[in-house]
């Protein structure tokens, strides 16, 4: 170790000091100055905008929802059908919930691949991406506790195994640990088996805990964006830039405009259902038998499939192997080239397409047939 | 018969003599003048009105021209979509309004070619001709369109095949043969529009100049000084024009929208007001689910107080189709009836995410999972290799009572059966489950 080496605390407050620059905490360096960057990738800079502008959708539309939403097991499934066929541009509402929830999922992701792949994370920019994944893990975590929302045969069931396969952990554990994993499916569920307590919590997660933790992370997300502006995203020496202000946000406002007009149409000619074989006119039946082929939603099948195919400690330690690179990616990356990145986001993007494209038919083609 | 002729010529005659045409016209033309392949343009004769007419007119006309094309090409998927109101409504609204677009285009194309000195300079016959057809075909299309609506669903049952029949070298004319003569001339009109490309500037649809949507813009200034000192004075317009300009309209567009959606919106909040026939049908879906929730607390507390619950008469129970019903933890089990004419009892909770098993055995009297396809041999309640499911579905203890009450045999969780009784002895029987530590 050199003399060089700064002791401990004072690199801690280096850090901090270079993240929340107290100079610059001020509208003329955080929004007059700001510039952002043109060249062949600029349209990636419009993700993060368009995913914050999706979320803002799902707020109204969610507000809206929740004057005639009933969260009781007798109670839910009836109090969505009548906001979808008895309430003035309810049907619509819902719609839009549904559509912009898959349209932000599919942005978010769409924003980590390429800020990925234009090495955005690099230093001073470690905390917008820390908050940027945590953004993306509420995202799914809103998915899934949205899901079960309606109540109906498909959702419940669909909890119900997603929930199951936490306990699979347990073959993995010595003795009394094994038994753990039950422990926290049912502190998730709240009672054994899924119930008026999962559907109260999940609906107070959904609406009131997952919101309050999504304002915090995008609040220290979006501060961090304005703080150190855009990254500059291409290895290109020189890079011609264009002002944040005006003309960056009212380009920004403009896609937002059109990704409202494209989302207000298909809300209003399709159904979400339309892509799903399962009706909302089907309330949970504890009596009944599972139906056919459940699936979660789409934005599932990237883990669901390697669920289904492979052995279940492959699919742990992949995943947890990957979650772990993503958080810790401004550190483990901080030397990789742009080049190296982008082939691995390319590679990623690729592997996300094709399984939840083909996910089914690739599942057919290796466990189909009767045994 | 020269009607039945001329209309079979239209029908079949012309679509080949049309496409072939058109296929010969095109190679031709490519051979023998290359440059000319595209349309010749004339935006440096007179740029205000060719703006206002072919920016709406090649907007409006690929609108429609996607439309017909979707509806071709998949007509299926096409079909399924259009039988949603909803959709079909917003297809014809924006069909319709695609093509008033491309009417007004047009409209001012023919009239700046009509009106404008330079431009009439370059003018070929053919111009105004194919200008003229298009017009007629537009105003043909619309009328089609507003007499004999809802194109979008009918023409998937007709003009789809129809085009498919061509194409695929069986005509079959009769598909379309009996379709307003509206309709008929704006299908003739269409394939004389075919012909017509490779000898006019509507050769261009083969040499669509895309690359201009993502080209650098490229500024033509004529070498006059002036003219560079309008350019810097455009580049120093101020910032805050710009943002203001957007602001406006942003502002605009969202009061419109607010305007257009205040009825329906203002609406939303005032609550659903059902007829009184759909407040009695909410109203007995409500108590339809009470009364299942009501049902529901009645197994829980009829498991909390009863020592033996129930199940069934063993005559009512079936060798290949079970019955669901609820064990003392609250899960789903199945009631069978056994080979030996004596109840089975097996959990219906799969072993391996706890999804509830199907009822009806297959040939080797086995149920399935659907969630994950296990197969449980209801006999050994084991499941087939290669399963998911890794452990055995488990058996549930049952008593049978005869009239009286009395306990007159019982099998345990472990399949042991105590008691002797004969199959149509039994039958005669009540089965029920008892608590836990009332079984052996």
């Amino acid at each position: 170790m050199g003399t060089t080496l700064e002791p401990r605390s004072k690199r801690v407050a280096r850090f901090v000091r270079e993240r929340f620059p107290i100079e610059k905490l001020d509208a003329q360096s955080m929004i007059v100055k700001k510039e952002v960057p043109l060249h062949k990738m600029s349209w990636a800079y419009y993700m993060g905008g368009l995913a914050l502008f999706f979320l803002l959708v799902q707020i109204v539309t969610g507000l809206l929802l929740l004057f005639y939403y009933q969260p009781t097991v007798s109670d839910a499934h009836a109090s969505v059908a009548t906001i979808s066929e008895h309430i003035s541009g309810g049907a619509w509402i819902r719609n839009l919930h549904a559509w912009s929830a898959s349209a932000m999922i599919l942005t978010v992701i769409v924003h980590l691949f390429t800020t990925f792949a234009m090495k955005a994370f690099a230093a001073p920019r470690e905390l917008t991406w820390v908050s940027g994944m945590s953004l993306a893990l509420l995202v799914f975590a809103f998915g899934f506790t949205g899901y079960l929302l309606p109540w109906n045969q498909i959702a419940v069931n669909a909890t119900k195994v997603g929930l199951q396969s936490v306990e699979a952990i347990g073959q993995y554990l010595p003795g009394e640990l094994a038994r753990w994993p039950i422990y926290v499916r049912e502190t998730i569920q709240g009672e054994p088996s899924v119930g008026q307590a999962t559907l109260s919590r999940f609906f107070a997660i959904h609406v009131i805990v997952l919101p309050l933790l999504t304002v915090g992370a995008l609040g220290v997300h979006l501060l961090q964006v304005q703080i150190h502006g855009m990254s500059r995203g291409v290895d290109a020496l020189k890079v011609k830039t264009e002002k944040f202000f005006p003309f960056f946000v009212i380009k920004d406002l403009s896609v937002w405009g059109v990704a409202f007009f494209v989302v207000a149409v298909v809300a209003m000619c399709l159904p979400f259902d339309a892509f799903l074989p399962y009706p909302l006119l089907e309330p949970y039946n504890p009596l009944g038998s599972t139906p056919d082929g459940i699936k979660p939603e789409w934005y599932f099948f990237f883990v669901y499939y390697p669920l289904e195919l492979l052995p279940y400690w492959a699919v742990i330690a992949g995943s947890t192997v990957v979650g772990g690179a993503l958080f810790l990616a401004p550190w483990i990356f901080a030397r990789t080239t742009r080049r190296t990145l982008t082939v691995l986001a390319v590679a990623g993007a690729l592997y996300f397409v094709v399984i939840t494209l083909f996910g089914h038919a690739i599942y057919e083609a290796l466990k189909g047939g009767t045994p | 018969m020269i009607d039945s002729f001329l209309l079979v010529f239209l029908l079949v005659g012309l679509p080949y003599v049309a496409v072939l045409g058109c296929i010969a016209g095109s190679i031709w033309r490519f051979r023998s003048a290359r440059f000319s392949y595209s349309a010749l343009s004339s935006q440096f004769l007179e740029d205000k009105s060719l703006v206002l007419g072919s920016l709406p007119w090649h907007l409006g006309i690929f609108v429609v021209l996607a439309g017909h094309a979707v509806a071709f090409l998949i007509p299926r998927v096409w079909a399924g979509l259009v039988s949603n109101p909803g959709f079909l409504w917003t297809v014809e609204a924006i069909g319709l309004a695609a093509s008033v677009l491309a009417l007004i285009g047009l409209t001012t194309l023919l009239v700046r070619r009509l009106t404008s000195g330079r431009v009439q300079a370059v003018t070929t016959p053919i111009d105004l001709t194919v200008l003229a057809l298009l017009l007629a075909q537009v105003v043909l299309g619309i009328l089609v369109a507003v007499q004999h609506s809802f194109g979008a669903a009918w023409a998937t049952g007709t003009v789809s095949p129809y085009l498919w029949s061509l194409a695929t070298l069986r005509p079959n004319p009769a598909l379309v043969s009996d379709l307003p003569p509206l309709v008929q001339a704006h299908m003739a009109l269409a394939w004389v529009l075919v012909l017509l490309i490779p000898f006019s500037r509507l050769v261009h649809i083969f040499s669509i100049p895309i690359a201009y949507l993502w080209r650098a813009p490229q500024l033509v200034v004529w070498a006059n000084p002036r003219r560079f000192q309008g350019v810097e004075a455009a580049v120093l317009v101020p910032a805050r024009r710009y943002f203001l300009r957007g602001v406006a309209a942003i502002s605009v567009g969202g009061a419109l929208l607010a305007a257009g959606t205040a009825g329906t919106f203002g609406r939303f909040f005032f609550g659903p007001r059902p007829s009184e026939k759909e407040q009695t049908k909410l109203d007995q879906e409500k108590l339809t689910r009470l009364r299942q929730t009501q049902r529901e607390k009645e197994l829980t507390l009829e498991r909390a107080r009863q020592r033996y619950i129930k199940i069934a008469k063993v005559k009512d129970l079936d060798t290949k189709k079970g019955r669901y019903f609820i064990d003392y933890e609250m899960r789903a089990a199945l009631a069978f009836l056994g080979d030996d004419g004596l109840p089975l009892f097996i959990s219906a909770k799969c072993t391996h995410l706890g999804c509830t098993v199907a009822s009806d055995l297959d040939a080797q009297g086995r149920v399935l999972c659907p969630c994950h396809v296990s197969y449980f041999d209801i006999k050994t309640g084991m499941p087939n290799a290669g399963a998911p499911a890794k452990d055995p579905l488990p058996h549930i203890a049952w008593v049978l009572m005869d009239a009286k009450g009395d306990v007159v045999m019982r099998r345990g969780a472990d399949g042991r059966t105590h008691g002797d009784l004969a199959p149509d002895q039994a039958a005669l029987c009540d089965v029920y489950i008892a608590k836990r530590e009332e079984s052996v």
